[in-house]
């Protein structure tokens, strides 16, 4: 018997083998899915709503609304699309040149930077399925995976069988977590977790290609080199090492340089590649996307058929200087996931928020409009965490409208 | 939870060896490693005076039921469905190779010690798991592989 | 002002690192204004030395405050065995949030996971609302 497996949009993995049980629309069993991603697939909610000014309009009222601030907007932000298909993507990066906006992700404070050097090639990566069927030595570098893509261990990186790993995870696999904190990620790590101080990873990676080139590892936070000397020795030995690169370990560097460093002595001596932690389902893909449009992945104004680039086109800059007039967010709560200090900004310009659930920000936006829940309510394509393409089609039926739908109106009203 | 000591109290405690073993506690560990079944002691399965504690036995040793009753618990609570354990077990491995073995969703549940349903692992086929029947091994495959000491054998 | 009370409550200087909680990830699914993921995003897990340093008992809740914002949230201890005083870790939230910097060098990241920050009792205050 075929099976009929779902696409799971919980997070960056895109896990392609879910297989549910619904009846009448809603979903009463999810299998092989992660605790998020039963959440995420069950995601219950109310009716319909479009607001304007929290008082609920029908979809024409909101839609024209929401075409007549940006219309109004010297420059208006757009902002989130995280969450949103690559179809929904490219009509925002269509209405953004429309009406001169200011267009950024959640990239922009995640993991952009990294996103960026690998579309420009300046870093080796590979898929999730080479990883399954090759790597021998996997590093989670300032991620847990096991809190946020759940099944990244048990699907790729550690545990599974692969074409060229037919003994399993213990004969052929060493898996090293270096983090500030023993993680759950850590702790299945076991001998192999490395804990640094915070902010001391770039010390950490000078030790570590000191190590490499035999030479005596030092640290101001005094590592034991004999434990930075014995990674190193496994490292060297890597056919096909592979890297997962989170936040702890970006947000602890001034820039990439020290991670291209590393890459580049790795790959003298073994064989490297390097793959971003991407949290949310469709972050690489907007990243993609812009980057084909642009040649930028993230923090870019338009204006007139020119395209500006710059640190202070992004989402966080632009809400300081309060160089932005208007915002549409979608699929994001900068409310609840920026600094106040920075989000409060948002309160004093008009607001639309198209998203599927409730949340600070749409409790305080000019307009809402609740929208089908991406994945699982509205079908698309979007690219996972490793670069690759998956296409998934809806789970359920919904009268929600998707974002790709609403923002194919506001662009026709803009 | 049930232990072969909590089994015994359930036994006639007559110690008649008609189930082949020398007690009625060899039978009880017998019980639990799933060598024998309750039907196996003839004056529990026949005698009426020990129904109920027969009725109750066959209800903990029921084919499908879950895992508890014999040595395996599931903290549901812990439990975030990372499927770590899935695709480690060793019987998984061997009975799904290219389904949980290689990290995909199963392919042959009805052979299948560990699966995930509603986000929280679930425990089934007992006789599969390596801890239990004739040649049973200490086996710590899914508790090893847990990040948060979800699976436990008592 | 009241410098006593200040003096019976121990003030002590942390950084706070922030990370990601599954449970919490799920809990802002189910009901982002819910009681279950402000229980699960409003806590702080301290070093035990902190702990007997603040004077407090688990479960109690405690002050955070900087420059940029003022929270109360519960105090747990970590669990760690390797001793981290002064480090006190925190899942990323909007709580957590509250108390990141606005200042980014002009590169448009803020310093999510490195929050500094002071820890006093709450003397029972409980735990800050989500809103604005």
């Amino acid at each position: 018997m075929e099976k009929n497996y779902y696409v799971c949009t919980g997070c960056g993995l895109l896990c392609d083998d879910i297989e549910v049980e619904s009846e009448k629309n809603i979903i009463n069993k999810v299998y092989t899915a992660c605790r998020v991603g039963v959440a995420h697939m069950k995601n219950a909610k109310g009716e319909t709503n479009f607001l304007v000014d929290n008082k609920p309009v029908d979809e024409a009222t909101a839609v024209r609304e929401a075409a007549s601030i940006l219309k109004n907007a010297k420059n208006p932000l757009i902002f989130g699309l995280g969450t949103s298909t690559d179809e929904t993507q490219k009509l925002a990066i269509e209405l953004a040149k429309k009406t001169n906006a200011t267009l950024d992700d959640t990239s922009s404070f995640c993991l952009g930077p990294l996103v960026e050097a690998l579309l420009q090639d300046k870093l080796k990566t590979c898929t999730l399925e080479d990883v399954r069927n090759k790597a021998d030595v996997i590093i989670f570098w300032g991620a847990d995976p096991s809190d946020s893509h759940p099944r990244h261990l048990s699907k790729h990186s550690y545990f599974p069988r692969g074409s060229e790993k037919q003994k399993g995870w213990e004969e052929e696999r060493t898996a090293i977590a270096i983090d500030v904190r023993k993680s759950h990620t850590a702790k299945i790590c076991g001998n192999y977790f490395f804990q640094i101080p915070p902010g001391g990873d770039t010390e950490f990676i000078d030790a570590l290609i000191a190590a490499l080139s035999g030479k005596l590892p030092k640290t101001s936070y005094k590592y034991p080199p004999k434990k930075i000397l014995e990674l190193a020795n496994i490292l060297k030995g890597a056919k096909f090492g592979v890297i997962f690169a989170g936040l702890g370990l970006i947000y602890s560097l001034e820039d990439l340089e020290p991670v291209f460093r590393l890459m580049k002595v790795l790959n003298e001596k073994a064989n490297f590649h390097l793959v971003p932690m991407v949290g949310h389902y469709n972050m690489r893909g907007f990243n993609e996307n812009l980057f084909a449009e642009t040649g930028y992945v993230n923090r870019v104004k338009f204006e007139d058929g020119i395209v500006k680039h710059g640190p202070e086109y992004s989402v966080v800059e632009s809400l300081k200087a309060k160089t932005v007039d208007a915002a549409l967010i979608i699929g994001s709560d900068p409310l609840s996931s920026l600094p106040r200090s920075v989000s409060k900004n948002l309160l004093e310009i008009p607001v639309i928020s198209i998203d599927p659930c409730e949340t600070l920000t749409s409790k305080h936006a000019k307009i809402y409009i609740n929208t089908a829940v991406s994945g699982v309510e509205a079908g698309g394509s979007a690219t996972r965490m490793d670069g690759t393409k998956v296409s998934f089609k809806p789970v359920v039926e919904t009268v929600h409208p998707s974002d790709e739908a609403i923002l194919k109106k506001i662009m026709e009203a803009v | 939870m049930t232990n072969a000591m909590e089994l015994y109290q359930m036994l006639p405690k007559t110690n008649c060896k008609k189930c082949g073993k020398t007690s009625c506690m060899a039978f009880a560990v017998s019980l639990m490693s799933r060598e024998l079944t309750p039907e196996d002691c003839p004056p529990l399965k026949e005698e009426s005076k020990y129904r109920e504690s027969y009725e109750k036995i066959c209800e903990l040793f029921k084919p499908s039921e879950g895992a508890t009753e014999t040595g395996l618990i599931v903290h549901e609570d812990l439990c975030f469905g990372c499927g770590n354990c899935v695709v480690a077990c060793p019987p998984n491995v061997a009975n799904d190779p290219y389904g949980v073995g290689s990290g995909k969703a199963p392919t042959n549940v009805n052979r299948l010690v560990l699966t995930v349903e509603d986000g929280v692992v679930k425990a089934q086929n007992l006789g599969e798991c390596r801890r239990f029947g004739k040649n049973k091994i200490l086996c710590y495959g899914c508790i090893v592989t847990c990040p948060v000491e979800a699976i436990e054998f008592v | 002002m009241d410098f006593g009370s200040f003096l019976a409550a121990p003030e002590i200087k942390i950084k706070i690192v922030t990370y990601r909680d599954i449970f919490q990830d799920k809990a802002m699914i189910e009901n982002r204004f819910g009681e279950e993921y402000r229980d699960r995003s409003a806590i702080l897990k301290l070093d035990p030395a902190d702990f007997k340093q603040l004077n407090i008992k688990k479960g109690d809740t405690v002050i955070l405050k900087n420059s940029f914002g003022k929270i109360v949230v519960k105090a747990e201890e970590s669990g760690y065995e390797i001793p981290h005083r002064g480090i006190a870790y925190m899942p990323n939230s909007p709580w957590s949030n509250m108390l990141v910097s606005d200042e980014t060098g002009g590169t448009g990241v803020p310093k999510f996971k490195d929050i500094s920050a002071t820890v006093t009792s709450a003397k029972g205050e409980k735990v800050t609302e989500l809103r604005f």
